[in-house]
């Protein structure tokens, strides 16, 4: 039983952080109906980002406020980041055919990708230890403060977007240019802002992500927003992509999903069988589990 | 009369041709390295070390009067990479090749060199290197089998383990190492718990070792790579697992410490000596030339393995006085006395293998430092 409990931990620890970085595919794709396939490089730059801000602005203090400035900075930089990136390679292209869209994001998941490699070299770079190793053990169970942390401060954004989205003036109009861009406009809503809202919110949320997984794992690549964003993209598509409580449902099931197939069935098999959950959900509810809102829409 | 002139004409014309050929033509060398991807810090120590010793050589008058030169192309440590690397330095016209760090790579290439009788001299520890009969391969580490013994010896006898966990990734290096290391516990009479693969660079581990807690292990042999190793031994840590922890050979990078962080004081790595416990003179001389040319010290022993394969086959061609390639690894399967090494005395088996091993373990100490913990 510890075991079980051990990987659900661990399932939600993962799971959490897919869902940040899936809120950023989920909204842009809620808004523009594009795969911003840049997003999971977005957030392996974000770690980087972090490290330098760590060692050039921070000069390597690891106090409290420090990890929060860091945090702070690097998702106001990748917030700009976000901004420039849907100004230059999705705004000319908004009228332009589905396709057209779709392989400027490729390109600039590449351009992102090969920029991090330039900027920071080739080299696994190494995390700093920013969190004290602190651990709870309940029975068998052990849980890291950065565990906690992690699941704590995803869930409070999660729910701080869900409000924001349902709840605010603003928010309705995010909602409103997602069902119909035209009538927003002609409603008087300012569907560029409204997109670059969306872009600011997702690269934040998703560089929160990517400092996690440097802080978590410690060890970051300059391609390793391809499995990142893979995942994500997984767990937006299985909540119902466009869909912002979908994005979360999709990264916690994928998260746990993966480590209770790791840990009961074979880790070399986890992502052979995430897949094929993938597939089934599909199969049995094509617009994923939360999807109505896309239904809606055709 | 005129005879003699067209005679000496010829003559002239030869005598130019080949001076100009002389004096053009280089002994190429080519670098097969992950210059990119996870092992990017032990391929462009590979390709620093060639071209340190390629610079050293041609200073002092180059390789019977040819000057090397050096071409490297980055595998990134995969198998599709590889290959395409192999047939571009093939292409290029290489005597040798230098590397590749990884033996997925290593032997991805070795069709290719072997089919165009080029020399491939790498640091690969899998034992099926050495298997296929290819007169062209010559590793210059020692394999898998040889540091699987010791590491099962080390396990079983010295330390008195009851419940080991093997865990290994799925290149051919880790596979290797992990199942020699398996048949020599369960040799030696030891009790393997359990065998785990996981997946090179996926990071979350926690599951696979949230398993392996569950079987109350006394050690983890872990015989993957030091990104991987790292991680594991950081999250074993967090998951509480009170076992020794015990990396193969290529986790004995500077990388593995930062990464398991404060996790890393107690962990044990079995290796060759590491670059700063090389007795040799020749060693610290090229350690320090080293330094001083590219302001680090070479990454690991792994890089300055390789360039002992290549200081072997150029020692090797000058005694034939031949660029010969068959000739030059016929020379060293036949060497009476051991060549002098920067990693020791080098020594080839007429299978490939370099004769020998030197294998320690080494505990990691809280400032990074390692302690000999066990020699052979």
């Amino acid at each position: 039983m510890e075991t079980f409990f051990q990987q659900l931990a661990n399932g939600l620890t993962i799971g959490s952080m897919f869902a940040l970085v899936a809120l950023g595919y989920t909204m842009v794709y809620g808004v523009m109906r594009l795969i911003n396939f840049a997003h999971g490089d977005m957030v392996a730059a974000s770690a980087f980002v972090g490290l330098t801000v760590y060692t050039q602005v921070m000069g390597q203090a690891s106090s409290l406020f420090a990890v929060i400035a860091i945090f702070m900075l690097t998702a106001g930089l990748m917030a700009c980041v976000g901004v420039v990136l849907e100004r230059v390679a999705y705004r000319p292209l908004r009228t332009a055919p589905r396709l057209s869209a779709v392989v400027s994001a490729l390109g600039a998941s590449l351009v992102i990708q090969n920029g991090i490699m330039l900027i920071w070299g080739p080299r696994m770079r190494i995390f700093p230890e920013l969190v004290p190793q602190h651990y709870w053990h309940f029975g068998g169970v052990v849980i890291s403060l950065i565990q906690v942390l992690i699941l704590v401060i995803s869930l409070v954004l999660m729910v701080a977007l869900y409000l924001f989205i349902e709840k605010t003036r603003i928010g309705a109009a995010v909602r409103a240019s997602s069902i119909d861009q035209d009538a927003a406009r002609l409603m008087g809503i300012n569907v560029n802002n409204i997109i670059a809202l969306i872009f600011i919110i997702g690269s934040s949320l998703g560089a929160i992500g990517g400092l996690f997984i440097g802080l978590y794992y410690r060890g970051i690549t300059f391609n390793m927003g391809w499995q990142y964003g893979l995942y994500a993209f997984i767990a937006a598509i299985l909540g119902g992509i466009g869909n912002i409580p979908g994005a979360m449902l999709g990264g916690m099931l994928l998260g746990l999903f993966s480590a209770f197939i790791s840990g009961y069935v074979s880790s070399t098999w986890a992502d052979a069988f995430t897949f094929m959950l993938l597939i089934f959900i599909l199969i049995v509810r094509p617009t994923g589990l939360l999807g109505e809102r896309v239904a809606e829409k055709v | 009369m005129k005879k003699t002139l067209k005679s000496l004409f010829v003559v002239c014309v030869a005598v130019v041709m080949t001076a100009t050929l002389a004096s053009a033509e280089t002994l190429k060398v080519g670098v097969q390295a992950p210059i990119t991807g996870s092992y990017a810090n032990e391929g462009q120590g590979i390709d620093n070390g060639t071209r340190l010793l390629a610079n050293q050589i041609n200073a002092a008058g180059g390789v019977m009067g040819r000057q090397i030169e050096v071409f490297t192309c980055d595998d990134q440590a995969t198998a599709m990479a590889s290959a395409i690397c192999a047939r571009e330095l093939v292409n290029r016209g290489v005597k040798m090749i230098i590397g590749s760090y990884t033996s997925t790579a290593a032997e991805a290439a070795q069709k290719i060199y072997y089919d165009a009788g080029v020399i491939q001299t790498s640091d690969g520890t899998a034992d099926s290197l050495t298997e296929k009969g290819y007169w062209t391969f010559l590793r210059n580490s020692f394999p898998n089998s040889a540091e699987a013994e010791y590491a099962a010896d080390y396990m079983v006898n010295v330390k008195g383990y009851k419940r080991i966990v093997v865990v290994s990734d799925f290149s051919s290096y880790a596979v290797g190492l992990a199942d020699a290391t398996v048949a020599a516990i369960k040799a030696l009479g030891g009790n393997v718990v359990s065998y785990d693969k996981i997946r090179a660079d996926s990071q979350n581990f926690t599951p696979v070792l949230t398993n392996i807690r569950s079987k109350n292990p006394d050690v983890i042999f872990s015989a993957g790579y030091y990104t991987d190793g790292g991680q594991l031994r950081a999250q074993q840590v967090a998951l509480g697992i009170n076992a020794d922890f015990i990396g193969g050979d290529a986790n004995d990078n500077p990388d593995f410490i930062k990464l398991a962080g404060s996790a890393a004081k107690g962990a044990k790595i079995i290796n060759v000596p590491t670059v700063d416990m090389l007795p040799y003179d020749l060693a610290k001389d090229f350690i320090n030339d080293y330094e001083k040319t590219y302001g680090e010290r070479p990454p690991s022993i792994w890089g300055l393995m390789n360039i002992d394969g290549m200081r072997a086959i150029i020692h090797a061609m000058e005694q034939n006085k031949s660029f010969d390639t068959r000739q030059a690894v016929e020379y060293l399967w036949n060497m009476d006395e051991p060549l002098e090494g920067i990693t020791g005395p080098l020594k080839f088996a007429k299978d490939g293998n370099r004769i020998g091993s030197s294998y320690m373990t080494f505990e990691i100490q809280a400032d990074g430092s390692y302690k000999i913990a066990h020699q052979q």
